[in-house]
């Protein structure tokens, strides 16, 4: 190469780089409301209360008296923008509470150690947070509570019901993939076996040579998280009804994932204190949820109501409003009604 | 604003010129100038991979200059994808021992229901190898920097997100290291050769979703 040619490969180079790096506006992937919504302390307009040292996306609907009902999201990290057809109890005269558990959806998030740092103590704090969730929207003592949990959400209402079997009246449990932490390790695995080849499976593996973030940058991760795609075969969320949803909460995923895994957490634990109702649902066209399944798991249960919700996926016994309407909606309401 | 980038992106890729991600044998004394390759594998994703490659037989410092483009497998094969434009350059010779670096330009592609998202980057490897005309063994590391990504958003995900801000970011998006080794055979002008190692994020901590790599390859020299 002659010097010239070299001379003109330089300029042209360095030309290159300027407009590059000129002409982004100056955005950075981690920067607040930028490619993820931004969360309740980052943005005092979203609906808040204050909880067990955490800030969280959260409102409440219907009577102030009323029974009621805490739906609990799934994930871990997902938020309750899809639950929000729960909404239509505020009209039979419940108290209907939503909230996004802490570094999930729009409410605060915090560092992976402050999780794993707990070890198998994380799982109670999320315990810790429904409790104080509970208190902050109680208004009397003899207030009664029904947990209304779906996929993790209902893990967590399990666990609560052994935890503290006397403070609920009444569970509505929504496919929780397992209990015990074999059941759900079994469950993910089944749920997500895609095909090598699927898009789907290709599409998550590529999206890792554009972005790349470190373990607590939660902008970066909750991005990356809400870019898989929403549509699964298997467990037909999003293929039947589509789900909505704000932000994921990778860090907090990530986080209850790896203590779950290291101390084989069972959610079962106490259970067998608790003997208000349960009422089980389970999704016909959810593949990995047999009705083999639906039994392992309701096994853990004291005197179940199983109710398997026809034409619908995972997501769709809440988020399909023909099956929520008229055969999940009418089944819960049967059950407050008879505390 | 994007097409000011794309197009002042395009000198550059030419000016690198193109260099598929050539694992040559750098001790085969074929004369043939063009290279041919066809490579299958696994790199964020299942890929399937074509290249071409010029050799320029400069006594001192011997160079291959090309083109590679990859895609990962799925049901929509064209919505992601991946060029790479560079140089292979031998820099040092000691015995049947040599020394080789591969610098490309690397511009991506990723599509799906939520975005499509364009990436001008940089990889660099240098690889260490031992080089015999019927075969070869090496080690590799490397670095692939995404330096500056446009996003686009669907309608579906502003339906999540509204105020979701479409347009280039910058500094760097992404950045991953990765390290392993690759072996080859060589007979009558062509090669084939086998990538494997593994792959960690910037932070030394982070691994992507798939945390290895691994490579078939075959070239056909003209």
């Amino acid at each position: 190469m002659t010097v010239s040619k070299k001379k003109n490969v330089a300029v042209a180079a360095f030309t290159l780089l300027t407009l590059l790096f000129s002409c982004t506006d100056g955005r950075t992937i981690d920067g607040p409301g930028n490619l993820v919504p931004k969360t309740v302390d980052q943005d005092s307009s979203l609906p808040s209360i204050f909880a067990n040292g955490a800030m969280l996306h959260s409102e409440a609907f219907g009577p102030e008296n009323g029974t009621i009902v805490i739906a609990l999201h799934g994930g871990p990290g997902g938020d309750y923008r899809y639950l929000l057809n729960a909404k239509d109890l505020a009209t039979e005269g419940f108290r209907v509470v939503f909230y996004d558990q802490r570094g999930s959806g729009l409410s605060q998030r915090f560092p992976k150690k402050s999780y794993t740092s707990l070890g198998a103590g994380a799982a109670d704090v999320m315990y810790d947070e429904l409790h104080a969730v509970i208190a902050h929207y109680r208004k009397n003592p003899g207030q009664k509570v029904v947990l209304l949990g779906h996929s993790w959400g209902a893990i967590l209402a399990s666990g609560y019901a052994g935890k503290y079997p006397d403070d609920i009246q009444g569970l509505v449990l929504c496919e929780p993939g397992g209990l015990k932490w074999n059941d759900i390790e079994d469950y993910v695995k089944e749920s997500r076996s895609f095909k090598l080849w699927s898009e789907i499976l290709n599409d998550a593996a590529y999206m890792d040579q554009f972005i790349s973030g470190k373990e607590d940058q939660h902008e970066i991760l909750d991005y990356k998280m809400s870019m898989l795609a929403s549509k699964n075969d298997i467990t037909g969320e999003g293929v039947f009804d589509p789900s909505m949803s704000w932000r994921s909460g990778a860090v907090v995923m990530d986080a209850l994932f790896d203590v779950g895994e290291k101390y084989n957490i069972d959610f079962s634990q106490g259970l067998q204190n608790y003997s208000g109702p349960v009422l089980f649902f389970y999704s016909e066209r959810n593949k990995a949820y047999p009705d083999s399944w639906a039994q392992k798991i309701t096994s853990s249960y004291y005197h179940p109501t199983i109710v398997k919700i026809s034409g619908v996926g995972h997501d769709g016994i809440i988020t399909n409003s023909n099956a929520w309407n008229n055969q999940t909606k009418p089944k819960i309401i049967n059950l407050i009604e008879g505390l | 604003m994007k097409n000011i980038i794309y197009k002042a992106a395009l000198p550059l890729l030419l000016i690198l010129n193109t260099v598929n991600a050539q694992t040559i044998n750098w001790g085969s004394a074929s004369k043939e100038k063009h290279i041919l390759n066809a490579n299958i594998g696994a790199e964020y994703g299942v890929v399937f991979g074509l290249g071409y490659g010029y050799k320029l037989n400069n006594k001192l410092f011997p160079m291959t200059v090309g083109a590679g483009f990859s895609v990962p497998s799925g049901n929509n094969l064209l919505d992601d994808f991946k060029v790479k434009a560079g140089a292979n350059v031998r820099w040092v010779k000691v015995s049947d021992f040599q020394f080789s670096t591969i610098v490309q330009g690397v511009f991506r592609r990723f599509e799906n229901e939520n975005a499509a998202i364009a990436n001008f980057g940089l990889d660099m490897t240098g690889i260490v190898g031992y080089y015999r005309p019927k075969w070869f063994g090496g080690v590799e590391v490397g670095f692939d920097k995404a330096i500056v990504t446009h996003f686009r958003h669907t309608e579906h995900y502003k339906e999540i997100y509204p105020d979701v801000k479409n347009g280039w970011y910058e500094p760097a998006t992404g950045g991953n290291f990765y390290y392993g080794i690759q072996a080859g055979y060589t007979f009558s002008r062509q090669d084939m050769y086998v990538k494997l190692g593994n792959i960690v994020s910037q932070d030394f901590k982070t691994k992507p979703l798939l945390p290895f790599y691994v490579q078939i390859g075959y070239n056909y020299k003209l």
